[in-house]
């Protein structure tokens, strides 16, 4: 049976649709810069440049919620665009988020530290399921709705599990993705785990010192045949293959050698029924933290030897979306197919020493691509990866 | 067939380690505290000192689970509707009152929903598939839906369960957020999945989530129906507060909640009764109706094969 993808959209640093994130690709803009609120102003931060009032007015929206709510609903407003709801095709929504409403509970709270105008009710948007709810309600989806929260890896996460429910015969079609808003519990959080990078970040260079964060969301729609056979919608790129796999080494650290990835981009292949080889375009997860590339750069080399196919990091560009940028980065995936684009790996000069490695530096278009593998890795060991084919 | 083989539950009844839960339940009052096992019997010292109540008690269910389980787990699915508070709230404080640059980020990285799983897979050294769910009162459901499907996939041993911890803090959500009438409390239940039935009895049949449901008892009838049941073959009903269905006299009524005070994921303890009530009586079949959040009904049903 066919994953096929039906719609896509997202919301980023570089750009409030597909559009906007294209030209910003193309001619090489980041989205990275520093932050213009009060709790952002001393980080470089892929921000998005829009109040939550502003949010809603752009995007129509009529369902009210946390700012990682309302990204969600943007975004998955523009994937869902041109859809019809029936009672004849089961239709679900799995959305990816590791902060949920942190961004309204996080003052709520403080208010209750300094004693002063605490209100409860705000926090009625803190739980992670009530955001993907609310995306759902926005979208008038009631038939399933479920939130993964595995960190940096949830709505890669949330993608696979879309396309198991399909394959299962649970659901006919889903709007699955990531959304996360920037906040002052998660940059304080990284501040703590002193893995910022106070320039701007450098994924896979061997001089990078660590991630920016960004804030986002990515949605794609997916459908079964029978889906397809009913809403007549034209399949943009198919969901071929998807993996989840345990690092096991340490709560926030990836093993030396990758051994997580490899096991997580050997299995999406094995599901695929492709060979490395036939591998086009790598999304890497790419986070410019030491650690991380280097274990990435490990794996890469261990599942496809010297023959690795281009490869890059499009965090440069968007920040680290947390647990969106693996909805963001498949979307890219599907441009990347549709259009035969390759993404540059932006601030890359050095290879890192131990493994030699160059990303793909430079904007192309017009390229055969036919699957691209991408990657993302999260909190917990939790390592993830999709495989986006052609029609 | 999903053969029920293996049950870890630590809770505020004596349920760990018991052989048949439904002999030892009491209804809780206000001041019920968590019955813990000795956490050092599973957990080296150094590690537990650094881990909040939700993650022992979800690692130390899952450790007993893999001792009574003789393969690895192939997969791991875990359900929490609030995920890791007490860290959460630590990490709020920390930065709300920071006065240097220098913060502990232990809280922080506990703090995400998927610590749970994760410390799971570091303490069981397991590379399997590993999945954190978290949908407010159906995250168990969700969960239990995910691992039966990975038996479909073709694994067979699958952990899942589901983790919440109580933190003070909850209070002042009572009663506009969180309803009052039953003791917050904490609980983590773990069951091992498996297609094969060796020496297990009891099945989950069938295990559905409905969101927005406008006529529950029709939704419950339609759910029977598909395993074609009606509710009298029902011998046992376990309920969140309000049983939304008119069951016959055969049948036997728990209010989950009485037993297993209020927390999201409480239907996970509530599965654990249920369980052990088919294995030790000649009721063939039990439903779990949890409307604990009025908008979103989970519906389970287990059978005695």
């Amino acid at each position: 049976m066919n994953i096929h993808i039906t719609g896509y959209g997202l919301i980023t640093s570089i750009g409030l649709n597909t559009e906007e994130n294209v030209a910003s690709l193309r001619s090489l803009r980041t989205g990275i810069a520093k932050g213009r609120l009060d709790n952002t102003k001393a980080y470089n931060v892929g921000e998005i440049h829009l109040t939550n009032a502003e949010l809603k007015e752009q995007f129509k929206l009529q369902t009210d919620g946390s700012r990682t709510a309302l990204l969600g609903m943007a975004a998955a407003k523009q994937a869902f665009e041109g859809h019809v709801l029936s009672d004849q095709i089961r239709t679900g929504l799995i959305s990816g988020t590791s902060v949920g409403g942190m961004d309204v509970s996080e003052i709520e709270y403080k208010n209750y530290l300094n004693e002063s105008n605490h209100n409860p009710d705000n926090y009625k948007h803190h739980s992670s399921g009530t955001s993907s709810e609310q995306i759902a309600q926005e979208l008038g989806i009631s038939d399933f709705v479920n939130t993964i929260s595995t960190a940096c890896s949830s709505a890669a996460n949330a993608i696979m599990m879309g396309a198991r429910m399909i394959k299962s015969g649970t659901l006919d079609r889903v709007v699955v993705g990531g959304t996360d808003s920037l906040t002052s519990f998660t940059i304080s959080g990284f501040k703590s785990l002193m893995i910022f990078d106070d320039q701007w970040c450098r994924p896979f260079d061997d001089t990078r010192k660590g991630l920016n964060l960004g804030e986002g969301a990515g949605f794609i729609v997916l459908e079964s045949d029978k889906s397809l056979e009913k809403t007549g919608k034209k399949p943009l790129a198919r969901l071929t293959g998807w993996s989840n796999a345990s690092d096991a080494f340490h709560q926030t650290a990836s093993s030396p050698d990758g051994h997580g990835a490899r096991l997580s981009m050997n299995e999406a292949l094995r599901i695929s029924e492709l060979q490395p080889g036939d591998i086009d375009y790598i999304n890497a997860h790419g986070t410019a933290t030491p650690n991380n590339d280097l274990s990435e750069s490990q794996a890469f080399q261990g599942i496809f030897g010297t023959a690795i196919p281009p490869f890059s990091s499009t965090k440069a560009y968007t920040g680290h979306t947390l647990a969106a940028s693996g909805g963001i980065e498949a979307v890219f995936a599907i441009l990347a197919i549709r259009n035969g684009y390759l993404y540059p790996n932006l601030n890359f000069k050095t290879p890192i020493a131990e493994t030699g490695l160059t990303p793909q530096l430079d904007f192309e278009e017009g390229k055969n691509i036919q699957h691209v593998l991408s990657n993302s890795f999260g909190f917990g060991g939790n390592n993830s990866t999709i495989i986006i084919s052609a029609v | 067939m999903y053969y029920i083989h293996s049950i870890a539950s630590i809770s505020h009844q004596d349920s760990f380690n018991v052989s048949n839960v439904c002999s030892k339940l009491e209804k809780l009052g206000q001041e019920s505290e968590v019955i813990a096992p000795n956490y050092k019997e599973y957990v080296p010292p150094a590690s537990l000192r650094r881990l909040s109540p939700v993650l022992r008690m979800g690692l130390t269910a899952s450790i007993e689970c893999q001792n009574n389980t003789e393969k690895e787990f192939d997969a791991i699915s875990v359900g929490t509707a609030l995920g890791c508070l007490r860290d959460t709230e630590k990490f709020l404080v920390t930065f709300h009152t920071a006065t240097s640059d220098f913060l502990s980020p232990t809280a922080f990285i506990q703090s995400t929903h998927n610590t749970i799983g994760g410390q799971i897979s570091l303490g069981l050294k397991n590379h399997a598939y590993n999945m954190t769910h978290t949908q407010n009162n159906v995250s168990f459901e969700v969960a239990l839906m995910d691992a039966l499907m990975c038996i479909d996939e073709g694994k067979k041993q699958v952990l899942v369960g589901s983790a919440d911890e109580q933190i003070p803090f909850l209070e002042l959500m009572q009663p506009n957020l969180i309803p009052d009438n039953y003791p917050l409390t904490s609980g983590a239940s773990f069951f091992v999945i498996s297609p094969e039935a060796s020496s297990a009895s009891v099945c989950v049949q069938a295990v559905a989530v409905r969101f927005n449901p406008t006529d529950k008892t029709g939704e419950i009838e339609q759910f029977l129906a598909n395993q074609q049941l009606t509710l009298n073959d029902i011998e046992l009903a376990l309920y969140a507060d309000q049983l939304p269905v008119e069951t016959n006299e055969k049948t036997e009524t728990l209010n989950f909640l009485e037993y297993s005070g209020l927390h999201y994921s409480a239907s996970a303890f509530a599965m654990h009764i249920a369980h052990d009530s088919l294995k030790h009586s000649d009721k063939r079949y039990a439903l779990i109706i949890n409307d604990m959040c009025s908008d979103k009904l989970g519906i389970t049903l287990l059978s005695k094969q």
